[in-house]
Parts: C-alpha cells; structure tokens; sequence
C-alpha cells in the first residue's frame, strides 16, 4: 500500500483560504460543508503598564487543513456500519454512501473536525484526498490551488520528510490517530501540546 | 447548550428507552416478592404497555435521528469494534427478549415459572443495556465523555427512572397493597435510592471532569455553567420523582397512589432527558470536533 499525506508549510500560508474555496468549487459543495477549512489560530496577551503604555504578546496564524488520513482513524474505528473505510491502496479514507446511516458518530469522534453529516445528502461527507485526481497521477485541487505553494500531497515519506507529524496548536497529540499530517509551522505557532491558543473563527470552520 | 438542542432525538433515545428498560426490574422483583393473583398479572400485564411504549418510542427517535435510516439494518457490522454497534446489539436483544415475555404474557399462557424467568432475563439485559447506552459515548478523543461516571449515570437514570415506571405500572395494576407490604416497599425504595445516588453522582462525577478541562474551542467550566440552569432543574426533577414514590409506596390511598406515581414518571422523563441535554453539552474533543 501506498499511503499518502498532506503536507503544510506554516512559513508560506497567509491564511486566504483560496485552498477552502477551491475545494468547495472542485466538489460543488454547499453553504455549511467545507472539506478544508482554514483555522485561525491566537494566543498571547494584551498588558497595560503603571505608565500607560501598552505592550501585546498577541500572534495569529492560519492553520489549513482537511481530513488527514488517519493510520488509526477515529471515525473508522467507532463508524458501525463500515461505510467510512481506509482505501487499502492508498490509504485514503472516505465514506461508502451506500452503507452510512449518517448517525454523526465519526464527527463526534474525529478531532480533526473532518467528517460532517450531510442531512440533505442523506450520509457523512468528508475529504476523500481527491482520490480520482490523485488516480490520474495530479495532486488534489486544494494542493493545486494554494497560490503561495504552502500545502502539498504525496507518499508518507515524501511528506514526513518536509516537516513533523501533525505538530501544531490546537491539534491534538498524534498518538491519539496517527495522522498523515506533516507540518513545517510558523516561528509563532506552538507544539500540539500546548493549550494556550484559540480558534478565533469557530462558527466559519463549524 | 443550543448545540444539546440539536442531539434531541438521541437525549430522548437515552431517556425513554432505558427508563422503560429499567421498568422491568421493579416487574421482577414484584412477581418475585409479592406473588400478584391473576387479575392483578391480568392488570399488570395489560399496562406493562407503557414501559413496552416508552422503549420503542425511544428506538423510533433514535431512528429518526439518522440521515439515512433505511441502511439502519448495517450498523451490526462492526460489532466489537464500534461501540455504537454494541450498544445497538444489546438493545435490539433486549427490545427482543422484552417482546417475547410482554406479547407471551399479555396471551395470559403464560406459566408463572416461565413468567419469573423471563421477566429476571428481561430486568438483567436490561440493566446491561443502560450501562451499553452510557458506553457509547466512551470514545477516547472526547475525554469529558470518556469516563465510567456515564455508563454508571446511565444505569441509575434506568434505575430511577425504571422504578417510577414500574411502581406507576403496579399502581395501575392495582397492587396499592402490595406496594406498601414490607419486603417490595423496601426493594422500591432501595431502587430507588441506587437511582437518584448513581445518577446523579455519575453526573456529578462528570461534570466536575469536564469543569476542568478545555480545548481551543471550547472551556469546559463555560460549557458546563451554560448548562447549570438545566442541570439544578434536572436534579430537582429526579429527586422529586424518589419523594412522590416514596410518598406513594408509604402509605398513599390507590387513587393517590396512581397519581403520584404518574407524577414520579413524569418528573423522571422530564429529570432524565434535562440530564440527557446537560451531558451533550460537555462534549470536549482532545482537538477539535465541533458539534
């Protein structure tokens, strides 16, 4: 098996969602359901001095990121149905339509806030990796998009060795699912232990 | 607690379904101690349609609550590995096992050895089916549920709530005397009392876990004092349900007997299902799930 992973470089990303958009474009997908979302990330504070003067410790930084891939993915774990599955081929995890029940499980379950349950649709949809594109020998259309080149697609070991395993705030520590995630972060961002920053844009990446 | 409001079928799932579950302990433990004459099983019988009712009402929104319900018949799949696939298996043999002995009573052919038995294998798959309930949610990348405080809140909600429905079910059946004899008296009320300790103390338990805990979206003090109003009103509920059964088994009158009774059931679907939307409001993820 091949197993792929996303790549993002924290250093180029300017947080303008262009990746988001694209996504949404390529998959036709409505308001309310986006398969990469762009997170804004803060921390730090705001301090009055005795003199009056200010001084901030405020940072900010975008953090994209779809569905990663999961070696052990939560949301296949505890789907009852069988219907989300990882593809032995690639590694690619996405939801057989015919078997989900869309009980909401996986969104429960996955920390990465990936799966979502389509009502209308009638099952969990989620980013399968753009797994035709990436059949034809292309990257998928997020990957394509950015225009400051700061996400990327390719085998495990292409990524893993272009940054660490899924170690950013406020991403949970990667034992939990084993993502194929690999990130170069910014000179703010903090480790995925840290618990001191926020997301600032919950309603745009609920 | 607006995004609680959302999960509404599965709280009304985990309401009804194990209150009426639990009903048949009470059922147990009165054919049991008591020894009711026929027309009183004829009674009983007849108005164990209510515990019968609430649990499928509970299965029915549970159902609803799927996007797809027609491919409902997979989630045996991944049995063992999904506990969502457990907790379906058991009830499914429990709802089962429940049919079987309510449709062979209710015939009136049924021997009274068969009768004991049955209802015991009803009241114990029961009580496994409410602790499989609260283990649905133990899902190690949600730690303010991954906690046993839920299955043991779970098994004293199918406690109380059960005894409220069964008491209700005896008081209907006409069993006042019965009811206020020594040794069921004692059984109720010690049910009674295992409910109200394990429900709300499993809550609490959990509550207090979730206080301290946060993610980057969401502080678990904050989500759990948006739901205090919930929570102190839920409480009151549920220990008004164990006065007004206690009231009712320690000397009431049988009109007020089945009055009281009715108003325990009501304060314990009422309780349980304002504890129910509590818990679904501490959903805190190790990253970031959003409900």
């Amino acid at each position: 098996m091949t197993q792929y992973a996303f790549h993002f470089d924290g250093t180029r990303c300017t947080g303008c969602k262009t990746c988001e958009m694209a996504c949404k474009d390529y998959k036709d997908l409505s308001v309310g359901v986006a398969f990469r979302k762009v997170y804004e990330v803060t921390l730090g504070e705001t301090k009055k001095a005795d003199d009056g003067t200010f001084t901030s410790s405020c940072v900010s930084y975008p953090l994209s990121m779809s569905c990663n891939h999961c070696d052990e993915a939560s949301c296949v774990k505890v789907c009852p149905t069988g219907a989300m599955h990882k593809d032995g081929e690639s590694g690619l995890v996405s939801v057989d339509q015919d078997k989900c029940i869309g009980c909401g499980y996986c969104h429960m379950a996955c920390p990465y806030n990936a799966p979502k349950v389509d009502r209308e649709k009638g099952h969990s949809v989620k980013c399968d990796g753009c797994a035709e594109r990436v059949a034809a020998g292309e990257k998928p259309v997020c990957v394509e998009a950015c225009p400051a080149r700061a996400l990327d697609f390719g085998t495990v070991d292409e990524m893993a060795a272009k940054g660490e395993q899924a170690d950013i705030a406020p991403l949970p520590e990667k034992h939990y699912t084993e993502p194929n995630f690999y990130i170069k972060p910014s000179e703010d961002a903090k480790p995925a232990s840290d618990t001191s920053v926020k997301v600032v844009n919950p309603l745009e990446v609920k | 607690m607006e995004a609680a409001f959302a999960e509404m079928p599965l709280a009304l799932f985990s309401t009804l379904a194990p209150m009426g579950a639990g009903a048949f302990l009470i059922l147990a433990i009165a054919f049991t101690v008591a020894k009711p004459d026929a027309e009183a099983l004829r009674r009983i019988d007849r108005f164990t349609a209510i515990p019968v009712a609430l649990v499928l009402v509970g299965f029915i929104a549970a159902f609803f609550h799927l996007a797809s319900p027609l491919n409902a018949f997979g989630v045996f799949a991944s049995i063992g590995r999904s506990p969502l696939s457990n907790e379906l298996v058991v009830g499914c043999i429990f709802a089962v096992v429940m049919l079987v002995y309510w449709i062979w009573a209710i015939s009136g052919k049924m021997p009274e050895g068969a009768r004991k038995g049955l209802v015991w294998v009803t009241a114990v798959m029961a009580l496994v089916f409410a602790l499989f309930t609260g283990m649905a949610y133990m899902i190690d990348t949600i730690p303010s549920w991954d906690t046993f405080a839920g299955p043991v809140q779970m098994l004293g909600f199918a406690l109380l709530g059960g005894a409220a429905v069964g008491v209700l079910v005896l008081a209907l059946g006409g069993c006042a005397d019965a009811l206020k004899a020594g040794t069921l008296k004692t059984a109720v009320l010690a049910v009674l009392a295992a409910g109200l300790v394990l429900g709300i103390g499993g809550f609490a338990v959990q509550a207090a876990a979730a206080s301290g805990m946060s993610n980057a979206l969401f502080s678990g003090a904050d989500l759990v004092a948006s739901a205090t109003m919930t929570i102190v009103c839920g409480i009151i509920c549920l220990v008004g349900t164990g006065v007004c059964d206690t009231l009712a088994v320690r000397g009431a009158g049988a009109s007020a007997l089945v009055g009281a009774s009715a108003g325990a059931a009501v304060l314990a679907v009422v309780g349980i299902l304002l504890m129910r939307l509590a818990f679904y409001t501490m959903q805190i993820s190790v990253g970031l799930s959003i409900m």
